[in-house]
């Protein structure tokens, strides 16, 4: 982490106004351009390091650079679930998604992935596997949490579900996601 | 799913998650190939056939994306940034995130690639605050990086108060991440 002192030296400040996001930023929308770089990441660890890699570092990214959030959703529970993806997405530049709370369940009805769309937008080679990381990245932050993550679709839209781990909840198929071409 | 609004959180994750599976190697050859190569295609279809003019819309648009607080100087033998406050750099300090040992090394590590295959060469200097300069001349051109002021006035980075700090890295005529020097 940071040594001390650099804080100051640097002009860093913390954000002082409460939010469900542990990272935020001094500008409302994040830059769509760096969903190019996110997709060229997939591809560079999927060719170093094959699926299972692929997979291991979705779970490692889910697991502890996303761990604040998971300790938020673990307090918080459904409603921090909920409101943490309602912020994410007001930040993130033009999707269109639905979060619902409801039935003791997080479910994210996705219209328009901003990532999807502009890659498409922009004519890139979108990484075969993409929409998994979704699912894997989730799941990693669901389970600390005590929630798990069931995603069905893929390829510009889908349905994200968060549950309590101890729900009947069946295996999640991959297959129920989108592999994109 | 993994956002854009913190893109430069997980960016620099990923920097330290590749050294600890493939070493230093592994993170240079994921600055050149995904990121210089891949992700910024778009910078190389502009600045390897246009060359400044190239530089000039590649940055003037990404620059103004990312909100950067920063100075562009274009002359016909040199192009300039003065980044007075790097929105990236910026992010990773308001929010405490610090994985990798030098993030600012990134910039390098996929501009220098792809400054190489156009025929340039950069001088230029961070000092892991948000801070830097860049100078970017063709290859064959000799000339030596201007002083402070010379090229951009008032708004040269290195006039700033806060511009010197205890770490400053410099890179003289350089296309390599690892090619610079630590000055105290």
């Amino acid at each position: 982490m940071l040594e001390p002192g650099c804080r100051w030296r640097c002009g860093g400040e913390a954000m002082s106004e409460p939010s469900a996001l542990p990272y935020t930023d001094t500008k409302p929308v994040g830059a769509a351009d760096f969903y190019t770089a996110i997709n060229a990441t997939f591809r560079f660890v999927f060719a170093r390091f094959g699926r299972e890699g692929l997979r291991r570092y979705w779970a490692d990214l889910g697991s502890r650079y996303h761990a604040p959030v998971s300790q938020r959703w673990a307090k918080g529970g459904l409603p921090a679930v909920a409101q943490y993806w309602r912020e994410f997405f007001a930040a993130e530049p033009g999707g269109e998604v639905e979060v619902h709370e409801q039935n003791n369940e997080v479910r994210l009805e996705v219209r328009r992935c901003p990532a999807i769309a502009h890659l498409r937008a922009q004519g890139r080679e979108i990484a075969p596997y993409f929409c998994q990381h979704c699912y894997f990245v989730g799941e990693a932050m669901a389970q600390p949490a005590g929630l798990s993550l069931r995603v069905c679709g893929g390829g510009g839209s889908c349905s994200q579900v968060f549950r309590p781990a101890v729900s009947e909840l069946a295996p999640q198929n991959l297959e129920d996601i989108a592999t994109l071409s | 799913m993994i956002g854009c609004y913190d893109f430069c959180g997980h960016y620099e994750w990923t920097f330290a998650w590749l050294e600890q599976q493939g070493g230093h190697e592994l993170v240079r050859e994921y600055w050149a190939k995904a990121i210089s190569e891949d992700s910024q295609r778009h910078a190389a279809a502009e600045i390897i056939p246009h060359g400044f003019e190239g530089m000039k819309r590649y940055w003037g648009h990404t620059l103004a994306e990312e909100a950067a607080d920063h100075v562009m100087t274009a002359r016909e033998d040199v192009y300039r940034i003065d980044m007075r406050q790097c929105p990236s750099k910026g992010f990773l300090l308001r929010n405490g995130l610090e994985q990798y040992r030098d993030y600012c090394d990134h910039c390098m590590g996929w501009i220098g690639p792809l400054m190489k295959k156009a025929g340039f060469v950069i001088d230029h200097e961070h000092n892991h605050c948000g801070q830097c300069w860049w100078e970017i001349r063709r290859a064959d051109d000799p000339k030596a990086p201007s002083g402070p002021g010379e090229l951009s006035g008032a708004q040269d980075v290195r006039l700033m108060p806060q511009w010197k700090s205890p770490r400053m890295d410099l890179y003289e005529r350089s296309l390599d991440a690892d090619d610079k020097t630590t000055l105290p």
